[in-house]
């Protein structure tokens, strides 16, 4: 495998099992994956699938007592999962960095934005406080915040929540991460703000070659800007693939009813959308079969008894986890 | 950039805050003019806090005692002034040995959690449970002969379970939010998160809770020395001042009135402040 770009993050069986009074939880269940230089990995699922746990265990950011990680993440070769905070400490920021959900949160509000930028080019990159001041200028320009000079001494309660997501992505961006995760970037923001912000995200992981993780529950943040998708369900990748791939050709079910509860402008008017019908599982009591067989319209006993592993559709790198997957819709069934 | 909806909000007026209001200014000069008369008691032209005028006892206002004389004919306005020495002083030492120690051990506990603040806890409520009114006379009756330093000392440890309950709650609220976090994954130290990401967010509530701080503990001084626990006389103190007046209170109700308007018109204005304070450089209540 020559040919295949240099891999910058290695997921291998990973798991964070919470302690709860009531049990452990697995809220992340073995999980395997990669990306190469230069991506962006979508992983998409409902609220409760274990998109943000999992994102949060990449980061290396647990509570400090109560769960258990097992497995590997190696991030441009360092090992994350067991690693001390002083260690993580030597990645965060330069190797990952991270954006948050809540603009509205995710900025100290009683520091000034200009600082809040400078604090990681003055600490971790070593730069003078007028070489900070500069570069935190220019930073705030390149994720295009008009006339930066006059904003560089504003407060977060100045700005409006798109401006504030723009600033959160400076900061992330200070120290030129090679990896941005991006938890569910446009989710506290209006409407017509997320597809400003997302093009944002876009045009900058072209402009400063990184990888980006965009961790959301809508397809249509993914659909056209990510090259790969991890559909996640009950804290399991149910589906990988291209995201060409998974949107044309998905052979889990359970990725048909998301595709399906999304609603299409090709749809004629008051066509009902389609729900999931029931809820998420309790990860607690998980069965032995599929998690998602209480709700698949497909469910055959096997189902409910046996739990199924990742196969390959025969597309490269399509992989699903289904014993009775949806037929191939271009060429013959695989199985 | 067509950010039309991002345009809009970035208020230049907001950068000049509005006025803090009379009312906090006179607070402040009542506050300074007795921290003055405090710390320059001697240079000051008073009369002799100690000097026994027998043929004046108990007399009322006048213009020679412009508060009157109390039962032993000393000039109460220069015994309120010489006694506010007191006061304050245990009121302010008192707090910074309660912040002093307090303060950090609330904020790492809340930023750590885990065992550490499990235990530090545990300890402070068990502390919090036994009244601190009723320690610190316990210890004051044995621990003689009584000086200043020793009620501030007394005080002071039995404040900083109070201190650290409060400053902890209120670290343990902003130590969640996003942006400590945001912190920590750009590779900041826990030191400089403390510093820099929690202690100005927490300031607001800390002050004010100091200022009250001063406030109760000058009660309690003043409860103490109605006991007979503070200062030995004849050292004024506005709390033995009151003390002393009780015997007399039928012939001198002057005697009683003075110092508890003292403290009370100095309490009144630590509160004031405190509160004004707070509201105004609450940065945090976001109005947009």
């Amino acid at each position: 495998m020559s040919t295949e770009p240099e891999k910058l993050l290695v997921v291998e069986d990973l798991t964070t099992t919470f302690a709860t009074p009531g049990g452990p939880l697995p809220a992340v269940g073995g999980i395997s994956f990669n990306i190469n230089k230069n991506e962006t990995l979508g992983i998409v699922g409902e609220s409760g699938s274990g998109k943000t746990v999992l994102s949060r265990t990449i980061m290396g950011l647990q509570p400090r007592t109560n769960v258990t990680v097992t497995g590997s993440v190696l991030l441009n070769g360092h090992q994350i999962v067991g690693a001390s905070e002083n260690e993580k400490r030597k990645y965060w920021g330069i190797d990952v960095a991270m954006v948050f959900q809540d603009p509205m949160t995710s900025l100290n509000p009683v520091m000034r934005i200009g600082k809040q930028i400078d604090e990681s080019l003055r600490v971790r990159l070593g730069m003078s406080r007028e070489a900070a001041k500069a570069r935190a200028i220019e930073l705030l320009e390149l994720v295009g915040i008009p006339s930066p000079e006059r904003r560089y001494s504003a407060y977060p309660g100045q700005l409006s929540g798109g401006m504030r997501q723009r600033v959160v992505i400076a900061i992330a961006l200070a120290c030129s991460p090679k990896l941005l995760m991006a938890d569910e970037p446009t989710t506290g923001l209006d409407v017509t703000i997320q597809a400003q912000i997302l093009n944002l995200i876009d045009e900058l992981k072209e402009r400063l070659h990184m990888s980006v993780i965009l961790v959301t529950h809508d397809l249509g943040v993914v659909a056209t800007r990510t090259s790969r998708i991890i559909v996640m369900y009950a804290g399991r990748i149910v589906e990988i693939g291209d995201t060409r791939e998974v949107f044309t050709n998905h052979r889990m079910p359970y990725t048909r009813a998301l595709l399906e509860s999304s609603p299409k402008v090709t749809n004629p008017s008051h066509t009902r959308l389609i729900a999931i019908p029931g809820r998420p599982p309790n990860l607690m009591k998980l069965s032995a079969g599929c998690s998602f067989a209480p709700r698949c319209a497909y469910a055959t006993e096997r189902c409910h008894q046996e739990r199924p592993e990742l196969q390959s559709s025969g597309a490269p790198g399509h992989f699903f986890a289904c014993w009775n997957p949806l037929p191939a819709s271009q060429g013959a069934p695989t199985s | 950039m067509s950010d039309l909806q991002d345009e809009a909000p970035l208020v230049e007026k907001s950068e000049k805050r509005e006025p803090m209001g009379v009312l906090f200014w006179v607070c402040v000069g009542w506050i300074v003019l007795n921290v003055f008369g405090a710390i320059f008691a001697n240079v000051l032209p008073l009369q002799n806090p100690l000097y026994q005028n027998y043929a004046l006892v108990n007399a009322g206002p006048s213009l020679h005692h412009l508060l009157g004389t109390d039962d032993l004919g000393r000039d109460i306005f220069t015994r309120i002034v010489y006694g506010s020495r007191v006061s304050i002083s245990v009121g302010v030492g008192a707090m910074i040995i309660g912040f002093g120690i307090g303060a950090p051990l609330g904020m790492l506990a809340a930023y750590r959690r885990g065992r550490f603040d499990a235990i530090l806890t545990t300890v402070m409520y068990v502390l919090l449970a036994f009244p601190a009114i009723i320690a610190t006379i316990a210890v004051l009756s044995f621990w003689t002969p009584r000086s200043l330093y020793k009620i501030i000392v007394v005080i002071g440890i039995a404040s900083i379970p109070l201190v650290y309950r409060v400053i902890r709650t209120a670290t343990m609220a902003v130590a969640t939010k996003d942006y400590v976090t945001a912190a920590k994954v750009q590779g900041a130290t826990d030191r400089r998160i403390l510093v820099k990401e929690l202690l100005p967010n927490i300031a607001p509530i800390g002050i004010s809770f100091l200022l009250i701080g001063v406030a109760t503990v000058i009660i309690l001084e003043g409860a103490l020395a109605f006991l007979g626990l503070s200062v030995n006389p004849p050292t004024p103190s506005w709390g033995n001042m009151i003390n002393e007046s009780r015997t007399v209170l039928a012939q001198n109700p002057w005697l009683a009135l003075f110092p508890s308007l003292a403290i009370c018109l100095f309490l009144l204005g630590l509160n004031f402040m405190g509160d004004r304070l707070r509201s105004h450089y609450d940065v945090t209540e976001v109005k947009l």
